[in-house]
């Protein structure tokens, strides 16, 4: 909306300009108006937006462990109020009068929502430092159909002894994975995703996890030289 | 014939007188005198060339160079057997001796025998002596009996000799010893020869009624005769034409022993048999059939050589000669009969004998020996460019956040030079931190000089950290020895020896005067003490004076 805005003002002002030039004898018109992004709570919409995400059972713990991890930099830095709404097992948000963008309430409700996924609050908190980041989700039926021992045996793969696999395709793609059976949810940038989620298909298909690392390796070379 | 024989001496009485240098005008009258003259000479020497075609020579209206041709074609063969039997003359003298005047013609027969048998074995010497001539065998032979150059005188002295010599032969039978002993050589010896002909003899009778099938022979094959001795060959009738003849002629001639050109000569083998044993009955068993020559017989077999060549050669070839040959157009197992030669493209496999294995273990042995072994080793790789940093995959949970680590990357893309530690660099940081720690420690054990604190750059917050940092120039390690003086160090004068270096005198010495030095000190107590005691005493008595 605001880029719309600008793009506005800008063509008002050349076509303003023209006019200048032309009735440059005749008026002088007053300066170019500036105006300010909309508050949400001044936006035409309904004053005070809300975002509503569910807790599954097996998050609750942790949530109500890092409670206040989650709502400090929600409350004092997105000035978004955010509440646990106990019997509904929902986290609610909401906008403030001082909100200063409309973005915040999807970026904290988009936090919230990952750590509902699975991801750790210090991985999800990039969400709300960064624009770019986003959770991709998907099973993994939708690579191969598994049954029973090998769907097994591919969650096995995935994950690899201790992690290792699971860490070794984090650092070198710089995502988060999060393997909840037979869910898999990767929080980084859009190429980033892209990475992980081709080495976490190839697992899935059977390759051996060295001929993965040997692919990551290439891979992120190749990015790195190209910074 | 006696007219021409007058007017071809005539002829050469005739040229004889010409004086040599009216012979380089052309004339024609004595052309033809000596036409008829060299024609008067080449009949009288046609009886002693058989071979040569012409009977007379052709003078009329022929060139000079035709008449010349004519004369070589018949004397040519003449000189060579005549240089021959020259050669034989002077290699052997004493056969001249044997040629006499002849006595009589009706001993012809005998003679002729004897001349036969004489020329047999000349004959057969010469045979000997000469190399494949066998065109003019019977030239030679001729010449042989003829012995002279072309000239009758000569001719008919050496028949002359030979029948003489025929004639001492016939009075006395066996003296072959004699002739044998004038003919014998190194090659000839009589006795084989009769022993040959006995045998062959044998043969004879047996191939008999062959040979009179065989009457009419070529011309080539009478003239191949005498001195074979495969050939026992007889006639009787020839025996008895040649009689005729010898009776007819009276010179003994080519025709005498082999006859006309139609008929079969006789074998001057049989006359040497008829020497050796009853001459009566060789003639009568004997037929003096015309025996094929030597020549002839070479003869027969190349023909029938030829026939046989002819007659492969007609036929299909053999199957080895026929090129690319399948299975089915060759005899069964006719390639084992065969040698084939094909190219084999494997190494024989190595026959492995004793010395084979023996050779290997030796050659084994002296490498162990030598420690020479050939082991492969790997071609050093050149290395073309420096070998690109290989990132390592860390397979531990990372430690920071997500945040953080888009932070990172944020910033290493913003600002190069605030690029983060790579794993790598860390462990070398560690490694340089170590070091110098150790480097440090070491310095203060082996150095007194001052060597300041290494600097470790370590970015952490410390907060209890002082507002200065003075170095201190305190020596970090200190040792006594640099600080005293040398007098405190050693504290002696003179030379100053060992104990074991001391002699016997030193050492009384020295105790002499550690003994000295007690004394006095004792000496020194004892007058201590007594002063003492004094002063007690003193004290004493004044305190009990008082």
């Amino acid at each position: 909306m605001n880029g719309m805005k600008c793009i506005i003002c800008c063509t008002m002002a050349s076509s303003s300009m023209e006019v200048d030039n032309v009735l440059s004898e005749q008026k002088v018109l007053p300066p170019k108006p500036k105006f300010e992004p909309l508050k949400p709570h001044e936006m035409p919409g309904a004053a005070v937006q809300f975002r509503k995400v569910s807790v599954p059972p097996h998050r609750y713990t942790p949530l109500k462990k890092v409670w206040m991890d989650i709502y400090t930099p929600v409350f004092e830095q997105m000035k978004i109020d955010i509440r646990m709404n106990l019997k509904g097992r929902k986290v609610e948000l909401k906008t403030r009068h001082d909100t200063p963008d409309i973005s915040n309430l999807q970026k904290c409700a988009d936090f919230v929502h990952a750590f509902m996924l699975g991801f750790d609050v210090i991985d999800a908190i990039a969400i709300l430092r960064l624009d770019e980041l986003y959770v991709e989700s998907f099973e993994i039926k939708d690579v191969k159909t598994l049954r029973g021992d090998h769907l097994s045996r591919a969650i096995g793969r995935l994950s690899g002894k201790g992690g290792k696999t699971k860490f070794t395709i984090e650092n070198a793609s710089k995502t988060r994975i999060v393997i909840a059976d037979t869910k898999i949810h990767i929080l980084g940038s859009f190429a980033n995703i892209k990475i992980a989620r081709d080495s976490l298909c190839y697992l899935i298909m059977g390759s051996p996890a060295g001929k993965v690392y040997s692919k990551l390796r290439a891979v992120t070379s190749r990015m790195a030289e190209r910074f | 014939m006696a007219n021409t024989n007058d007017a071809g001496v005539e002829a050469l009485r005739r040229l004889q007188q010409i004086d040599p240098p009216s012979l380089l005008a052309p004339n024609p009258s004595v052309s033809e005198t000596a036409r008829s003259a060299s024609q008067y000479l080449f009949t009288t020497l046609r009886p002693f060339s058989p071979k040569s075609p012409l009977d007379e020579l052709l003078v009329d209206g022929y060139d000079a160079e035709q008449i010349w041709h004519q004369i070589d074609l018949q004397s040519q063969p003449l000189l060579s057997t005549l240089r021959r039997r020259l050669n034989q003359f002077v290699k052997n003298p004493e056969e001249i001796a044997q040629f006499k005047v002849p006595l009589d013609v009706g001993k012809k027969l005998e003679k002729k025998k004897r001349v036969e048998l004489e020329e047999e074995e000349s004959d057969d010497f010469d045979e000997e002596l000469d190399d494949d001539d066998d065109d003019f065998e019977g030239v030679e032979k001729k010449k042989a009996k003829g012995g002279s150059e072309g000239e009758d005188d000569f001719e008919e002295e050496d028949d002359e000799d030979e029948e003489g010599s025929e004639d001492e032969d016939d009075e006395e039978d066996e003296k072959e010893k004699v002739k044998g002993g004038g003919i014998e050589d190194k090659f000839l010896k009589i006795d084989e020869l009769t022993e040959y002909l006995e045998k062959e003899e044998d043969n004879y009778e047996k191939g008999e009624e062959r040979d009179e099938a065989d009457e009419d022979s070529e011309e080539d094959d009478e003239l191949e005769k005498a001195g074979e001795f495969e050939m026992d060959d007889e006639d009787d009738d020839d025996d008895d034409e040649e009689d005729e003849e010898a009776e007819d002629m009276g010179n003994v001639r080519y025709e005498d022993f082999f006859g006309g050109k139609n008929e079969k000569g006789s074998k001057r083998k049989d006359q040497l048999l008829e020497v050796s044993g009853d001459e009566d009955d060789m003639e009568s068993t004997k037929q003096k059939k015309r025996t094929a020559s030597t020549y002839e017989k070479q003869r027969e077999k190349i023909q029938s050589k030829i026939v046989l060549m002819e007659k492969a050669n007609i036929e299909p070839k053999t199957w080895t000669m026929q090129g690319e040959v399948t299975a089915s157009k060759r005899p069964i197992n006719s390639a084992f009969e065969v040698d084939l030669d094909f190219e084999h493209n494997v190494r024989p496999t190595p026959v492995i004998t004793e010395e084979v294995t023996a050779s290997i273990e030796e050659m084994i042995q002296k490498k162990i020996v030598e420690g020479l072994f050939n082991d492969v080793q790997r071609a050093p790789k050149l290395p073309s460019k420096a070998p690109r940093e290989v990132k390592q995959l860390d397979d531990n949970k990372s430690g920071q956040g997500l945040a953080d680590l888009y932070e990172q990357e944020y910033v290493q893309k913003t600002d190069p030079t605030s690029a983060p530690l790579s794993f790598k660099d860390e462990l070398k940081n560690e490694a340089s931190t170590l070091f110098k720690k150790i480097c440090l420690k070491l310095d203060a054990l082996s150095h007194f000089n001052f060597a300041p604190k290494p600097v470790i750059e370590d970015m952490s917050f410390q907060t209890n950290v002082p507002a200065l940092a003075m170095e201190e120039i305190a020596p970090v390690a200190v040792s006594d020895a640099a600080m005293l003086a040398p007098e405190e160090v050693f504290d002696g004068k003179g030379d100053v020896k060992e104990e074991a270096e001391l002699t016997q005198a030193e050492r009384k010495r020295r105790r002499a005067n550690k003994k000295r030095k007690f004394k006095a000190e004792a000496v020194n107590k004892l007058e201590k003490k007594a002063r003492l005691e004094k002063k007690a005493d003193n004290a004493i008595s004044c305190q009990v004076d008082g």
